[in-house]
């Protein structure tokens, strides 16, 4: 009796060894797959941009023929299309202010309405939640002519104020942030003597690191993904103005895309690279920041 | 919070407003009474009148592929007026395709001089985004193709510089593995492509090219008398029978219709033979095809068992100037320089753009390259491109219909129909 | 009400007096300078002793003046209009210029004559402000004490009044870069500027509704009408947000439990793969995706290559003249094929943001329903999906609306790609893949029909608004209930 159930349990044990076993190889299948789906189009964006081609390659995944020439033209050989580094450090500019004008935006309205109490609190709030609603791209032409009046279109200036200037509507994952700082410690600095200018500086700002980062990746990140603003406001035709977005964008165009479809791959690979570092480091800041953030939004 | 708020944005504004206040009328041009100094412009034929023109910014746009001539182009100029003036001239990038896009949003911030093509000569115009040419007209006129200069008129008015006369499409093929006389016909072309394996490609989704199977079978679509809107007869006999005959060419296996960038990397890779389409694709196909490479006007279409010579819109290449330029003089000498005999010769030879001045044109150079030798014999069938903007859109849907042979139920009566419907709207809802 | 007492301290008598009251109070019961102060704001400061303070907002008021002054009411009389005389330009040849007439410019008045209402509200409320704040004032000083030094207002300025100090800025730049836009572009909904009427070489003036009547049917036949077109566009913008936000949503959440369930090994590796697709700009992913997808593209080769072409062709689901697969350029295949590719840019995002709120359910919740015998599906519809809502519910709603403005996806995707085959939406330059954003952009950049882009707006923005306000109101009282 006893020795058949010892079987029993042994066979039992390792038919569940086995099928753990069989799940746990389906289940890493199943990932492999999904990454697969995931990284093909970014591997054909890598291979590509080593091509010996330079247009779209249609009949094989792989090019046939490798070289380095598409980084090395990118990057040394400007030519009137692809001016590559010229963009690469309009841009870094223009994303070096946005991420600071920003980013104090951000903090400064999330913090005031997070912590500070005042009478159009409320008001203000239910403002931005409104203006938010309506579609960016039509008030476009209107903030090309508001920026045309101020005089800053083909400027680097209009363009970061257009960026920087709304950003403090984007506030909400910020505030939800703040929220979760417990009263207490802000109480204790306020007992201590310590102004609201001081509580915010010293006490609520050191502790914010996740969603700091979480602001910073975002506001540095929009000058490299956004054409359709930049490329109303860089209107000057002149291709050295132009930030990376608007360059690549150019290169797949009908008359260039045959020449240039490869630089394009390749400047898209470069200006990832900087991206996915940032990103990989900070990921585990960046989810903090967002998830506290989400978690009382 | 309110006061303090309210206070900082009446400061920024006024800072920043007051400045630039006030009607923006005097930015482009020196305001003076409009009737105190106003010469007749029309027919003057002025040259150059003005003894200094001082300091002198100029932006000019040009297509991406042509940056490095057109810079060359710009110093010669400055070169040969330093006299008469400081002049910088700037280099923009916006492919003539593009201009008006560019242009229209805000006439005033775009470029002084720029190149288009000559479908966007009305709507420029009617936006006032074209400078009469009022200095050389004459000259202008008399050196460069009657098609051309029409092309460049409204209302027999003179707007434009006539740049190059090859922007039309015309048929190009692998002479190995088509005849000369197969090509003649679209059945031809299609039998030889067919038994070689290949394809014969044309984009029918597209206004441009659709046009010349209507166009062909004699039938219209024009500018209104308006100069908005679109006149279009595709609807009368025989404009049903020509959709069947379109439906039975994209229903062919060895038919394709494929926009350009397809048909480039086709003809690369081996599976195109044959291709309706302009200069700009003409090139690689010189390339791939060699000793082969051949160009002729369009085919003929069967269309209720008869042949009929495909139609097309004959294209140019024009240089515009921006009447709220600050130098509108300067400019107009600047664009009138840029295509002058000398410079189309030099288009020619750097770029092999299809002239458009009447002694380029002539020269045997020219006359032998394959391209220009097809788009001549193609004018006979060709005609003046002027459309309104409501033209595009449902001529592509039509052509996206006729390509993928699902007419949803409709007759091909039907979709022509509704197609004239969408085109002759009218502009403004 | 508690934070009351922090702003006005001056109120002893209860309850806290509105803006407007405590304004009409001060200015009958002021004195001369708190009068004054209304008109110049320098006045009432001087005469309470507070002199740099004067001086600073007496400068404020005075470039709001200059500019009402030097263009705010010029351009606001001639409002009503939006102008009269249209632009004329005669080449002289003698100056090798243009001469131009002093023209009226449409755009020009209606944006200057925006700014000039918003510069008024804020002088008037700003004026207001002044008086009220000159009484209290004149009531310290009345009492015997001492107002405080301008070096003490700062302090004030970064201690009770911080909010002040950090919003001021934030809310010029919205204020300057969002809200004076859109009501320029509200107002435009209602004048007939279009490419007949374009400034600055013609005039556009107020048509009233009239643009409205168009969008709902207006015009000879039904077909050739933008309600045609504007009620497919609308219900395809509705089904697409559904799924773009629901797809990503469960797509996220499932990724992250799979990654992060305990069976799975190098969850961090997994994590890291996903992740790189965020970092690579979307424009140039959905640019390149594009292409991989075109008719003659690599991927349709390759499903050529492999026979998949031809078993759609077998199966009836391509009609036989087609040889290719139509990913992004056929009706129905290319909406199914953009929701995928939204999927495929989206989830990796949603799967990070999903693993961080996983992560935070509190483990004794999670302990006890394993002790009760819970399998992993009933702990996941019972524990983790509620919370995850709970948590979420405000944010799917913002992405939902988020979605009916994603302009990036469906424009990278389908521009120049996609040509509509309904012969009614073509006249009005509608597709079928079109969302109302990215139909009113073409509209803009193509047509130059700012008139009814503009109506177009003002109704994604109803559409907005009210789908919010109705979901507030729903998850509101779900947590009501629930606590």
């Amino acid at each position: 009796m006893t020795q058949a159930m010892s079987t029993d349990t042994r066979k039992q044990l390792r038919q569940g060894k086995v099928q753990r076993g069989v799940r746990s190889t389906i289940r890493h299948l199943i990932l492999i797959a999904l990454s697969v789906v995931w990284l093909v189009p970014i591997v054909w964006l890598v291979v590509t941009s080593f091509s010996g081609y330079r247009g779209i390659n249609f009949t094989t995944f792989f090019p046939e023929t490798y070289t380095l020439d598409n980084y090395i033209n990118v990057l040394f050989h400007p030519d009137s299309v692809a001016q590559f580094p010229q963009w690469f450090a309009n841009t870094f500019i223009v994303a070096v202010f946005n991420c600071v004008i920003s980013t104090c935006f951000v903090l400064m309205v999330a913090y005031a309405f997070s912590c500070c109490r005042f009478k159009s609190r409320r008001l203000l709030q239910n403002l931005s939640v409104t203006v938010n609603l309506f579609p960016g791209v039509l008030a476009m032409i209107a903030v090309y002519f508001v920026l045309r009046y101020l005089n800053l279109t083909n400027s680097y200036a209009g363009l970061i104020m257009v960026y920087a200037g709304s950003s403090g509507l984007g506030y909400l994952i910020c505030k939800g942030f703040f929220d979760t700082v417990p009263v207490s410690l802000r109480e204790a600095a306020k007992l201590d003597g310590a102004s609201e200018a001081r509580i915010f500086f010293q006490v609520v700002i050191p502790m914010s690191r996740p969603i700091l980062v979480y602001t910073i990746i975002n506001s540095f990140m929009m000058p490299w993904t956004d054409f359709v603003m930049a490329k109303m406001i860089l209107n000057s035709g002149v291709s050295a103005d132009w930030t990376v977005a608007i360059g690549l964008y150019n290169m797949l165009s009908r008359t260039l895309v045959n020449n240039y479809f490869a630089l394009f791959c390749a400047g898209g690979v470069l200006v990832s690279i900087p991206i996915s570092v940032l990103f990989v480091i900070m990921q585990k800041f960046y989810v903090e920041g967002i998830t506290s953030g989400a978690d009382k939004g | 919070m309110k006061k303090q708020v309210s206070l900082a944005m009446a400061t920024v504004m006024a800072l920043s407003l007051a400045a630039c206040g006030g009607s923006p009328s005097s930015s482009s041009a020196a305001a003076a009474d409009s009737g105190a100094a106003a010469t007749d412009s029309t027919g003057s034929d002025a040259t150059g009148e003005a003894a200094s023109w001082g300091d002198v910014t100029l932006t000019m746009w040009g297509a991406e592929e042509d940056q490095t001539m057109l810079r060359e182009m710009a110093d010669a100029f400055i070169a040969e007026n330093a006299d008469k003036g400081n002049i910088t001239i700037n280099i923009g990038a916006c492919s003539e395709a593009d201009a008006k896009d560019n242009i229209l949003t805000d006439p005033t911030a775009a470029a002084d001089v720029f190149a288009f093509a000559d479908d966007q000569l009305n709507e420029l115009v009617a936006a006032g985004a074209l400078q009469e040419v009022s200095l050389n007209a004459d000259d202008v006129k008399s050196r460069n193709l009657e098609g051309s200069v029409e092309a460049a008129s409204l209302d027999g008015k003179l707007y434009a510089y006539p740049m190059t006369a090859d922007n039309g499409y015309f048929l190009y093929y692998d002479s190995s593995v088509i005849s000369a006389e197969d090509a003649q016909t679209v059945d031809g072309i299609l039998a030889a492509a067919a038994a070689a394996g290949r394809t014969f490609d044309m984009t029918l989704n597209d206004g441009w090219y659709i046009y010349s199977f209507f166009a062909g079978a004699g039938l219209e679509a024009t500018l209104a008398d308006d100069g908005v809107n679109t006149v279009c007869n595709w609807n009368e006999a025989p404009g049903a029978d020509v959709a069947q005959a379109v439906m039975d060419i994209a229903s062919n296996s060895a038919f394709v219709s494929a926009p350009d960038a397809d048909i480039v990397s086709g003809i690369t890779n081996g599976t195109v033979c044959a291709a309706v389409s302009g200069t700009w694709n003409a090139q690689v196909a010189q390339e791939t095809w060699g000793e082969n490479y051949a160009a002729t006007k369009l085919p003929t279409y069967t269309m209720n068992g008869e042949q009929v010579q495909m139609g097309s819109f004959a294209g140019y290449k024009l240089v515009g100037v921006n009447p709220h330029s600050a130098n509108v003089g300067v400019a107009m000498m600047l664009a009138d320089y840029i295509t002058n005999e000398a410079n189309q010769q030099k288009r020619f030879e750097d770029r092999q753009l299809g002239p458009s001045n009447i002694n380029v044109n002539a020269s045997e150079a020219v006359q032998a390259a394959p391209a220009i030798a097809a788009l001549a014999a193609q004018s006979d069938f060709s005609d003046l491109q002027r459309v309104g903007a409501n033209y595009w859109d449902p001529a592509a849907s039509l052509g996206q219909i006729l390509a993928s042979g699902d007419t949803q139920g409709k007759t091909t009566q039907q979709l022509v129909d509704d197609a004239v419907a969408g085109i002759t709207a009218a502009v403004a809802q | 009400m508690a934070e009351m007492t922090l702003t006005a301290p001056l109120r002893a008598d209860g309850r806290e007096p509105g803006f407007l009251q405590r304004f009409g109070h001060a200015f009958v019961h002021g004195d001369v300078f708190t009068k004054l102060s209304f008109f110049i704001w320098g006045l009432g400061y001087i005469g309470h002793g507070q002199l740099i303070k004067a001086v600073l907002v007496t400068l404020v008021q005075g470039l709001g003046l200059y500019y009402l002054g030097v263009a705010g009411i010029p351009n606001l009389m001639k409002f009503g209009t939006l102008g009269t005389v249209q632009m004329e330009m005669v080449f002289n040849p003698a100056t090798f210029k243009n001469e131009v007439n002093d023209y009226d410019n449409s755009f020009a008045i209606l944006l200057l004559s925006v700014i000039a209402l918003v510069v008024i509200v804020a002088l008037i409320a700003a004026a207001m402000a002044v008086v009220a704040s000159n009484y209290q004032l004149q009531q310290i000083r009345q009492a015997g004490k001492k107002t405080n030094n301008f070096r003490q207002d700062i302090r004030v300025y970064l201690n009770e009044k911080f909010y002040v100090t950090l919003l001021t800025l934030p809310v010029l730049g919205v204020v300057v870069f969002t809200i004076v836009p859109l009501f320029i572009l509200i107002a435009v909904a209602f004048t007939n500027y279009d490419q007949q009427h374009m400034p600055p070489n013609s005039l556009f003036t107020w048509v009233g509704l009239s643009n409205f009547f168009t969008l709902f049917g207006g015009g000879q036949s039904l077909s050739l009408t933008f309600g045609y077109a504007f009620g497919k566009v609308l219900v395809w913008t509705l089904v697409w947000a559904f799924f773009a936000t629901f797809t990503n949503f469960f797509g996220g959440v499932f990724l992250a439990m799979f990654i992060n369930d305990k069976k799975t090994k190098f969850p961090k590796l997994w994590r890291t793969l996903f992740v790189i697709t965020i970092a690579v700009p979307q424009f140039v992913t959905l640019l390149l995706v594009r292409n991989f997808f075109g008719d003659n593209g690599i991927f349709n080769t390759m499903m050529s290559n492999i026979g998949v072409t031809d078993f759609l062709h077998n199966i009836g689901l391509l009609s036989p003249g087609v040889d290719h697969i139509p990913f992004l350029t056929s009706n129905g295949w290319a909406q199914v094929m953009i929701i995928l590719i939204n999927i495929w840019v989206g989830v990796p995002y949603q799967m990070l943001i999903a693993t961080g709120v996983l992560m935070n359910i509190p483990g004794d919740m999670l302990e006890a329903a394993r002790i009760d015998g819970a399998n992993p599906v009933q702990m996941f519809f019972s524990i983790k999906l509620p919370y995850l809502l709970s948590v979420q519910g405000p944010a799917l709603v913002t992405d939902f609306v988020k979605n009916i403005n994603n302009f990036n996806v469906i424009y990278l995707l389908t521009q120049d790609v996609f040509v509509t085959t309904d012969q009614a939406m073509a006249a009005s330059s509608a597709k079928e893949v079109d969302l109302l954003v990215t139909w009113l952009f073409r509209l803009t950049q193509e047509q130059y029909n700012y008139k009814m882009a503009a109506v177009i707006g003002i109704m994604v923005f109803i559409i907005c608004a009210v789908f919010t306000v109705v979901c507030f109101r729903f998850i509101n009282k779900k947590e009501a209930t629930f606590s």
